[in-house]
């Protein structure tokens, strides 16, 4: 079931698949799709996700039977086949993802049993047959996993018990995820737990193939990655912390590491040893710049992971008044809903925002209008802009889609991204 | 015989031929001989699809909705107009700057069991409730294409209980190979729903100037800079241009394009249909070329003496400082990667600074590419063409074994190979005319002297190809 959109947050389930196998080190899609799917679905997440673009291979590199009149008539199996034959041949990939297009699924291309008669030859080549019209990016996220937890993830892999997966950021669909996962791995690893954050530090499939020897799965989302963490803890009998929204600062980010500790049975010690030196290091740089970033009113604009995070930094730790937020992707369960509500209410002195659920973009920019009470902050993403202009009020880009940014390794998640963040408040107007 | 209507599908015009590795020579002759034929690749990369094209080049027409009548996923490339769009309008002195209004139909499983015309329909109110808009645009995917829905119908329809004009456009990704069909279908769409083979009274000096979103705004500016020094009223369509600008086609004098295959089947209905009389040269990069290009619209509309004089004194201008960065340049050897109006284009342009083509890339070959290449040919002897669209992989094959000075085009692979480039398609600032030529080569001239960053990220960062691709051939996935 998908919702008529103006101007929508990112592609299609196609574009979700691809672009979390394009942030795994030398993985390949192969495309079995129309001819424009390679460049859309890349454009629709790499490409409006602060410019950074997978570097193994992305858009037009990516192998694809581009199906024209000829294959939507006669099936387009053979040029299928010699499109991963020369995929095989050619990159020097670790394991090749065949993945479909609307027209492959429409017409039903049967392109489980190709990718078997390569498999039978000794190629690492997986399907994944979620043709486009099958849902938004956020469900590719979990289809991918799905499809490792299936296919790829080794069983009786020896239990490691200061070993974690990292779920629930999604590549490029979130444009600070590179900085985010490395902030996660940087607060963990001080902790001694050893990280596999799958899109970082060149990881990649064979990580993936050996993550059912973690102690415990840790998803850092308020409601994605349900259904693949049920399906793993049964396979596998990892189980799984599920953190309801991005920490960013020194408060979410203790009460992360608690939780964690807690979880893992970590010595009571180091983790107070750990918090106490980040803290310290939060709060040192931020006592020399008091009253520097004036007070706002704010509204978010963003997806649940990161709104909350936005939300609770700036009202919790910040003292800034939150006035309104608006999540900006589909959500279908009402416990997901409930659990961010819970999340963006449950504040410590701050009176809770009004909470808005709107992914249209009409919709979005209607709810920020009509705010009756006075807003003088929105953060949101690069289609926000227009709505921030018109209000005149101070913006700032930090959520997906972004146009008008590089970002590299820039997060604002953790306690240094919470600095990061604080920096870019300032704006001397 | 009746009379054949144009598809708006590229592959249909005789002699155009898409996939093919050869050389300037070899091409030259086998097109004289007839005998290139269409081929295909076993294997392939990715290819930009019409839709990408006739979304884009619509994108900023004010009073507009944009409805597409697909998944999510068919409306990710629009990103690229929609930036264009806002960084336009800040080019422009806009302040308050907008997003353009796209409005996509989301079909999905259920649709494509039972169709998606309710979806359709609902969009089409959305766009109307939301905006009033002056014009709805529809655009087929390959999802609604497959399917079966009538977006023909579905809109006649909805045009009886609505004002704005709802024009369907038929870019159905699987049914062209050349993404510049995408062009040909929205102007197809535009003279049947909107000029409607009505004629209009002309006005007295004005020019209908195609352009697509990929033109920066300081190249407007220079176009129509030397336009009105031949008394010259532009129509600059379409981007940042508005239903009255596009009813005001048919009163023009005189049509041309700036890039060579935007609007060259528009430009030969508008003669048709209209009696608008046009120039289809060549695009106006490097001197050689915009002097070509300013010649043709001249001689159009009979102002040949004028406009040599203004060549003139351009030349006057502009020689003495392209000679300066021809000093830097010569017989540096070059390969070159771009769209069809701007491969052949750069290709001109390398001439003006004495530089060497060594390899040539570009989407189609036809008639027209036949003129390019058979000039080119007097003054280069010895290069590779690929006849691809895009293809990366057969092109750092051939970069790595021809090893050329400079690289023109998408740098992304090049650089990779530490080979230093320069991009000339940038929408944002100035490539074209007189004065766009001194920008682009100083860029190439000093990438040249300062190779450090690429040099230095070919030691760190691999190519995703096997080292065993670059000792083949790199035309062998290419069938006959």
């Amino acid at each position: 079931m998908s919702q008529i959109l103006e101007n929508p947050r990112g592609g299609c389930v196609l574009a979700g698949i691809n672009s979390v196998l394009g942030a795994l080190d030398r993985v390949c899609p192969v495309f079995h799709s129309g001819p424009g799917c390679c460049m859309q679905t890349s454009a629709a997440e790499q490409g409006q996700s602060g410019h950074k673009n997978s570097c193994f291979v992305s858009s037009v590199s990516l192998p694809s039977s581009n199906m024209l009149e000829r294959e939507v008539v006669f099936g387009g199996l053979k040029k299928l086949r010699t499109t991963i034959q020369g995929a095989i041949d050619l990159i020097d990939a670790s394991a090749y993802f065949v993945l479909t297009g609307c027209t492959a699924g429409i017409i039903g291309d049967d392109i489980e049993s190709v990718t078997e008669e390569f498999r039978k030859k000794g190629e690492e080549v997986y399907a994944i047959d979620t043709p486009g019209f099958a849902g938004d990016s956020n469900l590719g996220y979990e289809v991918v996993w799905n499809t490792m937890i299936d296919k790829v993830i080794e069983e009786n892999i020896e239990k490691d018990d200061k070993l974690v997966n990292i779920f629930g950021i999604v590549p490029y669909h979130d444009p600070f995820w590179s900085g985010t996962l490395e902030e996660i791995d940087r607060i963990l690893s001080l902790l001694g737990i050893k990280v596999n954050t799958f899109f970082t530090k060149h990881q990649g499939i064979d990580d993936i193939k050996k993550c059912s020897g973690a102690a415990l799965n840790i998803i850092v989302n308020p409601w994605l990655f349900k259904g693949p963490a049920k399906k793993f803890e049964e396979k596998f009998g990892v189980p799984s912390l599920r953190i309801p929204g991005l920490f960013i600062g020194a408060t979410d980010t203790t009460d992360f590491v608690r939780a964690v500790a807690k979880q893992l049975n970590l010595d009571n010690e180091l983790v107070e040893k750990v918090i106490a030196a980040e803290e310290d290091y939060v709060y040192h740089y931020l006592a020399q710049a008091i009253g520097v970033v004036s007070f706002k009113r704010f509204a978010v604009v963003a997806d649940a992971n990161n709104a909350v995070g936005l939300t609770r930094y700036l009202a919790n730790d910040f003292s800034f008044t939150p006035a309104l937020v608006v999540i900006s992707e589909p959500l279908f369960r009402q416990e997901d809903k409930d659990r961010i509500i819970e999340r963006l209410s449950d504040l410590e002195y701050a009176t809770p925002p009004k909470i808005v659920f709107a992914s249209d973009q009409y919709e979005i920019n209607q709810a920020i209008l009509n705010e009756e009470e006075e807003i003088t902050l929105l953060i949101g993403s690069s289609n926000d802009r227009e709505v921030a202009l018109e209000k005149d009020i101070q913006f700032i880009l930090a959520s997906f889609p972004m146009s008008e940014r590089l970002i590299f390794n820039r997060t604002y998640a953790g306690y240094r991204g919470g600095l990061t963040f604080t920096e870019d408040l300032y704006d001397n107007l | 015989m009746a009379e054949v209507i144009y598809s708006g599908v590229r592959e249909s015009r005789p002699g155009r031929i898409n996939d093919l590795g050869t050389t300037g020579q070899q091409v030259d002759q086998d097109f004289k001989k007839g005998c290139l034929k269409r081929a295909d690749r076993s294997f392939a990369q990715g290819l930009q699809c019409q839709q990408i094209n006739s979304m884009a080049a619509l994108m900023s027409l004010e009073d507009s909705v944009f409805v597409s009548h697909s998944p999510q996923g068919c409306v990710g490339c629009s990103i690229m107009a929609v930036d264009m769009y806002r960084v336009g309008q800040a080019h422009r002195g806009i302040k308050n700057i907008k997003n353009p209004r796209i409005i996509v139909t989301n079909i999905d499983q259920k649709s494509v069991v039972f169709g998606g015309e309710e979806k359709l329909r609902e969009s089409v109110k959305l766009a109307v409730e939301r905006y009033h808009p002056k014009l709805i645009f529809v655009y087929a995917s390959c999802a609604s294409g497959i399917i079966g829905d009538d977006i023909d119908a579905i809109a006649a329809d909805l045009q009886k209980d609505f004002d704005s004009v709802i024009v369907p456009i038929h870019c159905e990704g699987f049914k062209s190979k050349i993404c510049a069909s995408g062009f040909d279908a929205a102007f197809i769409a535009i003279n049947k729903y909107i000029l409607r083979k009505e004629k209009k009274e002309k006005e007295k000096g004005l020019v209908n100037l195609f352009a697509p979103t990929t033109v920066s705004y300081a190249d407007q500016l220079e176009m129509e800079r030397m336009l009105a020094t031949i008394g010259v009223k532009v129509n600059y369509i379409p981007f940042y241009s508005s239903l009255e600008k596009i009813k005001r086609i048919p009163a023009a004098e005189a049509s041309t394009s700036i890039c060579k295959v935007f609007a060259d089947e528009f430009m030969k209905t508008l003669w048709e249909d209209y009696e608008i009389p046009y120039s289809h040269t060549v695009m106006p990069i490097g001197i050689r070329n915009t002097d070509k290009w300013f010649r043709g619209i001249a001689k159009v509309l009979g102002k040949e003496d004028e406009v040599e004089e203004i060549i003139k004194k351009e030349h006057e201008r502009i020689e003495p400082l392209v000679q300066k960065i021809r000093s830097k340049l010569q017989g540096k050897r070059v390969f070159i990667c771009g769209g069809t109006g701007r491969s052949f284009a750069a290709a001109a342009l390398i001439d003006d600074f004495g530089m060497e083509l060594v390899g040539l890339e570009t989407p189609t070959y036809d008639e027209d590419a036949q003129t390019d290449i058979e000039y080119l040919n007097d003054i280069h002897k010895d290069y590779v063409v690929d006849i691809a669209n895009m293809q990366p992989f057969e092109q750092v094959n051939l970069v790595n074994k021809l090893k050329p000075d400079a690289f023109i085009g998408v740098p992304e692979w090049a650089a990779k190979l530490g080979i230093p480039t320069t991009h000339v398609l940038d929408g944002k600032r100035p490539t074209m005319g007189y004065d766009g030529l001194l920008y682009l080569g100083n860029k190439i001239a000093e990438q040249l002297q300062n190779p450090g960053f690429n040099k230095k990220l070919a030691k760190h960062v691999k190519l995703p190809y096997k080292d065993s691709w670059y000792d083949e051939d790199a035309f062998k996935y290419i069938e006959k």
